[in-house]
């Protein structure tokens, strides 16, 4: 007996030595295995690197460096079987990344953006360092925009990098302020004199008197078409049919989505102070006798997320906005120009086609959705030459010369940004619509407006010519800490901008 | 409609509703548990809410010297109520706009309480109170017109000093952001700020307090607040006074430097509610309100204001300053079970048997020190001496947000709405502070709505 209890003994002894050397051994690998070196001796994104040796978290006021682990690692404090979870699979992510992957050829681009951002960054990670959100010298800006933090973070799944993305990483263009200066810099040169004239019902260029700002119109003739498709169509809604026969009017189109260029421009002209009660601008902007309409209010930030602007499609303006521009437009060239009704805008993207894309080819095959497609890769081949969509942006928007026109000489009807109609939204709008009708419009009245063509980050079975978008209002000014909130820029959407249509004027006799 | 939009765009909207779902689900099930349990269920377990310790002096320990900002009624109050609650106090420092209210207190100090400030050390003017603060003070007693309270609280806080802030804290929603974001300052500093709403030191108040978490009413269903009372002071323009030094002479009758007496006193009565009700904000307010009487300034007489916090829950709050009608200030909280009254300090059953009552005697017999006013500062004292952070300019500045509310839902006649008001870009400071002529067109009385 004596023996055996003494066997057992060491057994035990042994048994405990070895766990722990093996916990000792544990807890150094786990230690060695989140330094930075060893993150970066896997993870080969130099580009990242060098930005987070140009963030404030590597080199912060208070000498803290902040390294790879601290963000991109749930705290300890939330669960040890989380962190060890999520660092296992992060770890098997980048060694088989590392074995398999060529970094030049990962989108590094669209994972600093904020949705994949989100993916990676832990909210409470933040909290955990940044315990109280009003250090002193916080503006009164700070403090509003924290407090709405506080307030409604869970309610509204806000997190910290939903305003503060470029704190990890350097980004160059982007800034966490209020934007300085009424004037932005447009394309150099002398103003326009005057409008264009237009004689005939053909393309013209539109110079905006008083501006650098010149837009490329194409004539649209008119013609009967299907609006909608059949529930046949692959990734068809319910909301994009019945189909119904309509008559359009001809009109001109702008060739692209406003720019940056002319939205500032349009900007320059007609800014509004800070924080202009909406009743205000309103108020003015509806008299019916208007010689000088108010503009948006200076955004927060650089409203192009540093992408860059000049050519690129302005965005995040509201339908509001993109409605007093067109209201500016008119003004200053004395034609009228709108926002597209929703039928003129899918018989434009169209061009005279039938089939889901204004182009050959199934929407199946060009979609990342499906089994298939994930088994072997969506095909890009030809969609990748017509749409900036999520196959080929990178995640953000890109200059119209990127792709080909459709039949028509529009470019990035169905994507690069979606484009705001004058139709307020309705699932059913096209049961209401008589067959035959001519330019038919929407619903009198309603909460949400119609948003056409795809953006750059939707799949290719969201940039049918039929798919319908709708704003979503409340979503898209969560972040958005004012309140009233603004009625000129959205906080939370990017994809968002608007392309122009003018009236053919009286003068012009469109059958010649 | 596009299904795969509302997936990715509205996601999060979506899966925050379910969450709520989630709450509510649960709060119901506790409910249901609460009905078969006859017993009173606490609204918060203690340690989940402050309860001051009440002794009739504060302990003794580091000798601390004191600033004071604002020599007027309430500061030369709040100063010898501070030398009453604790000893080893000296008073090192004052600020005021004017001199002579500053030569007052000094001599007063001087007569009753030995204490002498020496001449270096008193400071006249606007910017009086970094003088003070910059002076090596460890406490300053900041009783100026409320405006300015939140830069003064700023600034001492910034220096690391410890304050008391007079109430009200804010009179507009640009103060009450720089009051919440100072007080997270003022904590991470380990400060001590006490407030005056000295309800929280009354031991009638605390008891009360305790009893209603301990869940002596039940679920917290709604309230009634007052303050009605005569005509306040005021103070006819004198020869020789510009437009600034009249105002802030006569400043409880000015709307940019009291906030106007809902805010100024009423919030007193706003706070009682909102403390019993763990500072839970209301999410809009209605209100009425008009100015029949008062002869200086331009302030209303009274308002009337429906707050309206989540779920349907309603405070009513009453204040009124003029002569010859029924006067009250007094507070009430009703709750499933029962209800609570500061009139008689006592809690009733649904069916107006008392179930408890503030027993003033036995009060008396265990403690020589009744006046909150005292014991206020003894609170504060102690959380300085002892090291321990305390917060008081969260809540205070919370309730002098709802008067704020309140009194621009009676000024526009518009329903307002927390989240608007918390965020407005309302500012009740001048741009430039000297003694001197105003645009005095801009403070004119305020009418609601409109007429033809």
């Amino acid at each position: 007996m004596a023996e055996g209890k003494g066997k057992y003994w060491i057994i035990g002894l042994i048994g405990l030595l070895m766990g722990f050397f093996i916990m000792a051994a544990f807890d150094t690998t786990m230690n060695k295995t989140s330094t930075n070196e060893y993150c970066m001796s896997c993870h080969t994104h130099e580009q990242a690197d060098l930005d987070w040796k140009k963030s404030p978290h590597y080199n912060s006021h208070s000498g803290v460096m902040t390294d790879c682990a601290a963000c991109h690692l749930p705290p300890k404090e939330d669960g040890l079987l989380k962190y060890y979870v999520v660092k296992s699979r992060i770890g098997i992510k980048d060694l088989w990344a590392k074995w398999t992957k060529d970094p030049e050829e990962i989108d590094w681009e669209s994972k600093r953006q904020l949705e994949h951002a989100r993916k990676i960054v832990y909210n409470s990670s933040c909290e955990k360092c940044h315990v109280n959100l009003f250090p002193e010298g916080i503006s009164d800006d700070g403090i509003t925009a924290h407090l709405h933090y506080e307030e409604n973070a869970k309610k509204l799944g806000l997190d910290c990098i939903s305003c503060h993305l470029n704190v990890g990483h350097y980004m160059p263009g982007y800034e966490h302020k209020r934007l300085e200066g009424t004037v932005i810099q447009t394309i150099e040169g002398d103003p326009y004199d005057s409008a264009a004239v237009v004689n005939s019902f053909e393309n013209f260029t539109e110079t905006v008197p008083g501006t650098t700002a010149a837009i490329n119109m194409i004539a649209v003739p008119g013609g009967e078409f299907t609006i909608g498709s059949s529930p046949k169509e692959p990734f068809h809604k319910e909301d994009e049919g019945p189909q119904k026969k309509v008559k359009i009017s001809p009109f001109f189109m702008g060739e692209v989505e406003i720019t940056w260029n002319q939205f500032w421009a349009f900007y320059n002209e007609t800014m509004s102070e800070g924080r202009t009660p909406p009743e205000k601008i309103y108020a003015n902007n509806n008299r019916p006798d208007v010689d000088a309409v108010s503009g948006p209010t200076p955004p927060f930030g650089f409203p192009d997320q540093g992408w860059g602007m000049g050519e690129r499609p302005a965005i995040t303006m509201t339908h509001y906005s993109a409605t007093t521009f067109c209201q500016w437009l008119s003004l200053k060239t004395g034609r009228h120009y709108r926002l597209p009704t929703e039928t003129e805008w899918e018989y434009a993207a169209r061009g005279g086609t039938e089939t889901p894309y204004f182009f050959e080819g199934n929407p199946k095959k060009y979609s990342e959705q499906g089994f298939m497609s994930k088994l072997r890769g969506a095909d890009t081949t030809m969609i990748a030459r017509y749409v900036v969509y999520s196959g080929n942006s990178s995640g953000k928007t890109q200059e119209a010369k990127a792709v080909h026109a459709n039949p028509f000489g529009l470019k990035n009807m169905l994507g690069n940004v979606m484009e705001y109609c004058s139709d307020w939204y309705a699932e059913d709008a096209y049961s209401k619509i008589p067959d035959g009708a001519l330019d038919p419009k929407g619903p009198e009245s309603g909460k949400e407006h119609v948003v056409r063509g795809g953006s750059y980050a939707d799949d290719a079975s969201l940039v049918r010519c039929s798919s319908r978008g709708r704003t979503y209002n409340d979503d898209w000014l969560r972040t958005d800490p004012q309140n009233p909130k603004s009625i000129w820029w959205y906080s939370d959407i990017k994809g968002v901008g608007f392309r122009v249509v003018c009236d053919v004027p009286d003068n012009v006799n469109i059958n010649k | 409609m596009s299904e795969n939009k509302m997936d990715r765009r509205s996601f999060l909207g979506t899966s925050a509703k379910i969450g709520v779902v989630g709450v509510v689900g649960g709060s119901a099930l506790l409910a249901s548990c609460a009905k078969k349990e006859p017993k009173a269920v606490a609204l918060r377990q203690p340690g989940e809410y402050y309860v001051p310790e009440l002794p009739d002096k504060a302990i003794d320990g580091k000798a601390l010297k004191v600033g004071v900002i604002g020599c007027g009624g309430r500061g030369s109050g709040a100063i010898m109520n501070l030398l009453d609650a604790a000893d080893g106090i000296t008073v090192t420092a004052l600020g005021d706009t004017f001199e002579d209210r500053l030569v007052s207190l000094k001599d007063k100090l001087k007569e009753k309480r030995n204490q002498v400030v020496a001449d270096e050390n008193c400071f006249v003017g606007f910017d009086a109170y970094k003088k003070v603060i910059d002076s090596g003070v460890d406490m300053v007693i900041v009783a100026t017109p409320p405006v300015f309270r939140p830069t003064h609280f700023q600034y001492a806080t910034e220096k690391g000093v410890h304050s008391f802030l007079e109430k009200p804290i804010a009179v507009d929603a640009k103060g009450y952001r720089l009051i919440m974001a100072t007080a997270k300052q003022a904590q991470a500093k380990g400060l001590s700020v006490v407030c005056g709403t000295q309800r929280h030191h009354q031991r009638p108040y605390v008891e009360a307090f305790q009893k209603i978490q301990e869940g002596m009413i039940g679920e917290i269903t709604g309230g009634n607040v007052y303050w009605n009372q005569g005509m306040l002071w005021y103070k006819e323009r004198q020869k020789g006074w510009s437009d600034m030094e009249w105002m802030i002479r006569d400043w409880v009758n000015w709307k940019w430097l009291s906030g106007d007496h809902i805010v100024e006193q009423h919030v007193h009565n706003i706070d009682v509610f909102n403390w019993m009700f763990g500072y839970k904000h209301p999410i809009k307010a209605t209100a009425f309100g008009s100015r029949q009487r008062r002869i200086t300034g331009d302030q209303y007489d009274f308002f009337s204001v429906d707050f309206e916090y989540e779920n349907g829950i309603h405070l009513h709050s009453m204040c009124r300053q003029i002569d010859g009608c029924s006067n009250n200030v007094s507070e009430s909280v009703h709750g499933t079970k029962g209800y609570w009254s500061s009139a008689d300090h006592a809690i009733r059953d649904l069916q107006g048997n008392i179930l408890w009552q503030f027993n003033k005697e036995a009060a008396e017999a265990e403690f020589k020190q009744q006046d909150p006013y005292v014991l206020e500062h003894v609170d504060w004292v102690n959380h300085i001496r002892k090291g321990t952070a305390h917060d008081e300019a969260s809540e205070c500045g919370m309730s002098s947000l709802c008067g704020v509310m309140g009194r621009e839902a009676a000024y526009t006649g518009q329903t307002i709405e927390w989240d608007t008001i918390s965020a407005a870009d309302l500012d009740y400071l001048p741009e430039k502070l000297e003694i001197g002529p105003m645009d005095m067109s801009k403070y004119t009385v305020q009418v609601p709505g409109s007429a033809k």
